[in-house]
């Protein structure tokens, strides 16, 4: 009852109470105003949102709900000349974390590393260089896993939240550390490369050709990347492969180079320990058949960055391992020179085949004596002879005659004194002095008896030894220089011919030049089918070879004269040359062989040519066996 | 008990309960994509459409006796929400660091939100009985503001600076709406101003001052609040002009959104039904919003007119706070957006809080005189 009263009194409306309603009624109005005003603001800022900004708030979420992947594409293979497999790829299983997708990164280095075996610092460094990138980039903790801790980590991946596995091609060397100066290695692309590549094709921690044809070649071997787009959720998850764009494998390079006889080259340089070049060429293509240097470089210790440690021994090796020796390093000739003097003489008139000149072991000239390299001396010798025997009498006369200039002239007639051209890094010019050389370099006027020494190639000259086998097969087709090359060719995915081979003549000397060739040839002959030649050591049964030695002095020193040879500290020794063409009828192959130190051209260097051209003339030797045998 | 009148159907307000079963139907098919995919228990939508019978037997209820009732009825409602609020601080179960809501079996009742409308019915009863000529003094306001200040230390103990906020702003329009004195409005101004100094120094917990920073300067903190708001915008705009269709929002179901079946349900609905949908879902929202501002104007009574209008301001400045802080106006406050937002007792209180406008309405042409038809 108390309920009802209070509603009673409450019911009933005065006329005062109506004035006072509608007086709140009208303040109703102005509450609704206050609405249209917030109304107004909200559909305002949604027009905004929506229209105004519409489409970039849609490529925000686009890009939020997006991921590309990169997908690594194949590098390219390298063939050699008959097709076989010298560098391909095959999977490389990493080891990568993705922070996002786990919780307890300390916890899981730990047992992560027990697995791995490697240090949970190592890992942690691993993770620390990453630290500016997103948290759903993989960061790589170890590469190249054995399939026993593949399959672990595969079998136990529960264990191991974040943690996954990333498949990349990586470098497969067929032929170990074969032709690896040529071919070069890969490494992790470096800052500065990063931001001259200027494209947006690289990126950090992609791996780019650092050294050799990888490098030279990096635009045709390294394909195209393919990419994926994932939906990926506010967590990293990703949801689902929206599209996927495959990569385009790299293009496939087919070297000049012949492996059977890089092979024969490099394993009898290796196993005597020989620092030095060997390089083979057709003659009448300029195809680079053989590109050796050693010591060989071990490849895969350049793989993934090579240690400092490793690093510095291979910069304090006294063999100079790094250096590609072929075009990278610069030799007194020694006698390998001499077919220089020789044409020079025969060119200029000063000799011709039946000139003779005395030879009693040394020659005078101002107030010196010029010393043959026989003590006894060779007595009366003519041309063909003084380039068998090697007589450094002979060509004291010619170079003598033909003066310093007329030899840098012919020289450079023949390729000496210039980068060959061929398509490798950091080719040498080499050196062929002339007066107005030295009056530029030394301010000094030339002195006539450095001619002397320069004509039997002991002076200022010095030549690479791919310069001596351009020469040598320029000596052997009649005078024409081809360009060496080492690229067969270029095909891509699709197999496509993008380049292929073709000669290419740098040079060519004269028609009235070329005839004195035969005669020099005929020396180079004897050089190795004489009895008395300085190079029977190179002599092949069915094959006739032509060549020429050298010895090129490294120092003067009269102190080690008397020493027996092996006594001699090494890098004291004499450099020991041989060039060499064959078939001696009709040239197919020059061979140049330079091993530093080897101190004497027949004896150091010969052997080498031969087993190069023995393999490569291996199925007609077999035939002349053969036909022998039968006739026996 | 009661007589149902043969007026009660003709009285009945149809409008309203189409514009509100419309803003259901809409939270609940939002809902569904909202909280796709199911996380497992019964999934959000079914939960909402439940506790939507269960409100639509609350209005019924509510609309069955005259709201004078309430008059009586205020005070035992009062202390019990008071009672619920101390509660959950002793026994509630907490949430992020708060304690908000008390487990009742089959439903998780966060008293907060009840609160916010027995708020509104407290104050419409002290203001309909207390009539003033000019206006109110500060005397007159010690009641109310006691009435106030209760349940918003006791929410703001939780803490739930938000909804603590919600009572303040609830107090501050109907206050307003009935009249002060120039002489009130400068005393309760400063005083204001001073209980907010003290507040920001020595009650504010940092994270709610972080929040109230990150507004101000958004950029500074791309992963916490700023984030939430900046995937809201993301989802918001990238709606476009008509949308990405129905279930096929990016931002929300791949969790870019936070809080998207709840707070953050109305960016969903943008990002999915574009501008075109946004602005016929406000259109309908606002048209209620109005609606019940005729409701207030059609009262009978003083009563029924500061009910009605509490009840509009109820909603409106829910919403208003939730679409501002979802279009990157203001820091994430977690007030839902009434009626659309995932969660019970915020549905459960504003419809009952619809129930009283319809309640009002039905009864405007009703006098004193007619109280006899109502079978008390």
């Amino acid at each position: 009852m108390i309920k009802w009263t209070l509603l009673k009194e409450l019911g009933e409306i005065s006329e005062h109470d109506q004035a006072a309603l509608d007086a709140l009624r009208k303040r109703v109005l102005g509450a609704g105003l206050v609405i249209v005003f917030f109304a107004a603001i909200i559909l305002l800022r949604i027009w905004f949102l929506q229209i105004h900004k519409g489409e970039e708030y849609k490529n925000r979420a686009e890009n939020n709900r997006v991921r590309i992947r990169e997908v690594a594409a194949p590098r390219g293979d390298i063939l050699d000349l008959k097709g076989k497999e010298l560098v391909t790829n095959r999977p490389s299983f990493n080891v990568v974390l993705v922070r996002e997708d786990s919780n307890d990164i300390d916890d899981l280095l730990k047992r992560l590393s027990m697995v791995l075996k490697d240090d949970v610092s190592v890992l942690w460094d691993r993770i620390r260089e990453a630290e500016s990138k997103q948290r759903h980039i993989p960061v790589r903790l170890k590469e190249n896993l054995s399939w026993d801790t593949l399959a672990y980590l595969e079998t136990h991946n529960m264990e191991f939240p974040g943690i996954r596995i990333e498949v990349l091609p990586r470098r497969l060397y067929h032929y170990g550390d074969m032709a690896a100066h040529v071919i070069g290695y890969l490494g992790d692309i470096s800052r500065k490369d990063l931001q001259e590549a200027g494209s947006d094709y690289y990126r950090g921690g992609d791996l780019v050709g650092k050294m050799g044809l990888e490098r030279l070649r990096e635009k045709e071997l390294r394909g195209e990347k393919g990419s994926s787009s994932s939906e990926v959720n506010a967590r990293g998850f990703e949801q689902q492969l929206l599209a996927r764009v495959e990569p385009v494998p790299g293009n496939e390079v087919r070297l000049t180079l012949d492996l059977d006889l890089q092979q024969v080259a490099e394993e009898i340089m290796d196993t005597d320990g020989k620092a030095g070049a060997v390089v083979a060429m057709e003659v009448k293509t300029g195809r680079l058949l053989v590109f050796a240097s050693t010591p060989r470089l071990h490849l895969e210790d350049f793989e993934g960055g090579i240690s400092t440690k490793k690093w510095k021994t291979l910069l304090e090796n006294p063999k100079h391992p790094l250096i590609n020796k072929p075009l990278q390093a610069m030799y007194p000739p020694g006698s390998t020179y001499k077919m220089v003097t020789a044409l020079a003489g025969l060119a200029k008139g000063v000799i011709n085949k039946d000139t003779t000149f005395f030879c009693p072991g040394h020659i005078s000239y101002g107030n010196r004596r010029y010393h043959c390299w026989k003590r006894g001396g060779h007595g009366t010798v003519h041309l063909k002879r003084a380039i068998s025997e090697s007589c450094d009498v002979y060509f004291y006369n010619v170079g003598m005659r033909v003066g310093v200039d007329g030899l840098a002239e012919y020289a450079n007639k023949l390729g000496l004194g210039a980068k060959t051209g061929v398509a490798l890094e950091y080719e040498k010019s080499g050196l062929i002095p002339t007066k107005e050389w030295k009056k530029k370099k030394y301010g000094e006027k030339w002195q006539d008896g450095e001619t002397l020494s320069l004509a039997i190639g002991q002076g200022f000259n010095l030549l690479t030894p791919l310069q001596l086998c351009q020469m040598t097969a320029a000596l052997a087709n009649g005078g024409k220089r081809y360009l060496p090359q080492i690229i067969e060719s270029v095909t891509d995915a699709d197999g496509h011919v993008l380049e292929s081979f073709a000669p290419q003549l740098t040079g060519e000397l004269q028609e009235d030049e070329k005839k004195y060739l035969e005669l020099i040839r005929e020396g180079m002959t004897e050089v190795v089918q004489g009895a008395r030649g300085t190079a029977r050591n190179a002599r092949i049964e069915g094959i006739t070879v032509g060549g020429k030695t050298g010895t090129a002095q490294v120092v003067r020193l009269e102190q080690y004269k008397h020493l027996k040879e092996e006594d001699i500290p090494y890098k004291y020794r004499d450099h020991a040359w041989f060039t060499a063409y064959a078939p001696a009828e009709a040239p197919e192959i020059a061979v140049t062989v330079l091993v530093e130190h080897g101190l004497h051209g027949g004896s150091g260097a010969a052997p080498v040519v031969r087993a190069v051209m023995e393999k490569y003339f291996a199925d007609r030797i077999a035939v002349e066996e053969i036909r022998k045998a039968v006739a026996r | 008990m009661f007589r149902v009148d043969r007026r009660f159907f003709m009285n009945f307000d149809w409008v309203l309960l189409s514009l509100l079963l419309l803003v259901c139907g809409m939270a609940f098919f939002n809902l569904y994509s909202a909280s796709y995919p199911p996380v497992g228990g019964m999934p959000p939508y079914l939960k909402q459409a439940y506790l939507l019978l269960m409100g639509v037997a609350g209005i019924i209820f509510l609309v069955s006796f005259d709201y004078k009732e309430l008059h009586f009825w205020n005070y035992p409602i009062y202390l019990l929400v008071i009672v619920l609020l101390a509660l959950v601080i002793i026994i509630g179960n907490s949430a992020g660091g708060a304690q908000r809501w008390i487990n009742l079996g089959f439903f998780q009742l966060q008293p907060s939100e009840p609160a916010k409308l027995m708020m509104v019915i407290t104050l419409a009863s002290y203001y309909a009985r207390k009539e003033v000529v000019n206006g109110y003094s500060v005397k007159d306001l010690i009641t109310p503001i006691i009435l106030m200040a209760i349940p918003f230390t006791l929410i703001l103990i939780q803490p739930d600076l938000g909804t603590a906020l919600m009572f303040v702003i609830i107090f501050i329009s109907m206050t307003v709406f009935a009249r002060l004195r120039w002489s009130s409005y400068v005393i309760l101004g400063l005083t204001g101003i001073g209980l907010a100094v003290i507040g920001w120094l020595y009650v504010l917990k940092p994270y709610q001052k972080q929040r109230i920073e990150t507004l101000l300067n958004p950029a500074k903190d791309s992963l916490g609040d700023g984030y939430q708001i900046l995937q809201s915008k993301i989802a918001v705009g990238s709606g476009g002009l008509f949308g990405k269709g129905y279930m096929e929002g990016t931002q929300g179901h791949l969790h870019f959104l936070p809080e998207r079946h709840t707070d953050f349900a109305f960016s969903v609905w943008c990002e999915e039904w574009g501008f075109v949908g946004s602005l016929f879902f406000l259109a309908i929202y606002f048209f209620m919003l109005f609606w019940g501002l005729h409701v207030a104007m059609s009262a009978r009574d003083r009563f029924g007119l500061f009910l009605a209008f509490g009840v509009v301001v109820l909603i409106f400045w829910q919403a208003v706070i939730n679409l501002l802080m979802i279009l990157g106006f203001l820091p994430v406050v977690g007030i839902p957006l009434p009626l659309f937002s995932y969660g019970g007792s915020s549905l459960l209180t504003t419809l009952l809080g619809v129930g009283i406008l319809m309640n009002v309405r039905m009864r405007r042409f009703q006098t004193g005189s007619t109280l006899e038809d109502c079978d008390v």
